[in-house]
């Protein structure tokens, strides 16, 4: 599958001694919190745009989970340490790409919907679930959604970001 | 291929609902992450504020009952 040995089928992937980070263009709904929150790795004006040297690699793992896709995911290096992996390392490849995981075998069974409750914006809603409203019921297969949290938008129940036009702030 | 489909073939098992000028209800096998406040938590079911104006956000605390 493998045609280099910074590409796999669907993307690129970076490596540093402890994890491989996985990017997936098609993937991205530009949420853009992998450059605002840790420029130093993720700088979309340069070639290649992950240097995974920028920073230690707790803080990588901690901007990639952030993703609100599996347009960024991340394994371990180390197989055995992929087995245990907690529910909080949302963007680890077990729980977005499972099929990244080369020799494990795929012990979750059915994948848990990822909820990311976004800074100062929407519910950004992801994976397969059955999705409901005003009467119509819909099934989603690996879908994302994005719903209103300020109360104000003008495509409720979605998100179509007013709550940055009107400063809405959580708390 | 066509085997699997029809073996696997089953309702989602989490439900996402939009509760009419309410709360957005979520049940069923969920990873639950805050951004804002470093949180994450997997509840079985969970009502999620939707009109901005709850105390306890992200969750519902009803404050959309005194603004319809």
């Amino acid at each position: 599958m493998e045609k280099a040995s910074n590409s796999f089928s669907g993307g690129r992937k970076y490596r540093n001694n402890d994890i491989t980070v996985y990017w997936k263009p098609d993937a991205c709904v530009h949420a853009s919190y992998c450059y605002r929150e840790l420029i130093e790795v993720f700088d979309p004006g340069r070639r290649p745009w992950v240097d995974m040297n920028g920073a230690e690699t707790d803080r990588i793992i901690e901007v990639v989970n952030m993703c609100p896709t599996e347009a960024l995911t991340w394994k371990w290096n180390d197989e055995e340490r992929n087995k245990d992996i907690s529910i909080d390392q949302t963007n680890h490849v077990i729980f977005r790409r499972p099929e990244l995981l080369g020799t494990m075998e795929q012990s979750i069974q059915e994948n848990p919907v990822s909820v990311k409750i976004m800074t100062d914006g929407p519910i950004v809603i992801k994976g397969d679930f059955t999705f409901q409203y005003g009467g119509n019921k819909k099934e989603i297969k690996e879908g994302i959604i994005s719903l209103c949290r300020c109360g104000t938008g003008g495509h409720l129940p979605f998100c179509d970001g007013t709550h940055r036009k009107i400063g809405f702030e959580d708390k | 291929m066509s085997n699997m489909e029809t073996n696997n073939e089953k309702k989602s098992f989490t439900l996402v609902e939009v509760i009419d000028d309410g709360p957005l209800k979520i049940t069923g096998n969920i990873v639950l992450k805050d951004l804002k406040r470093d949180v994450t938590e997997s509840p079985k079911e969970v009502y999620l504020c939707r009109c901005g104006r709850s105390e306890k956000k992200p969750y519902c605390d009803c404050s959309h009952k005194r603004y319809v």
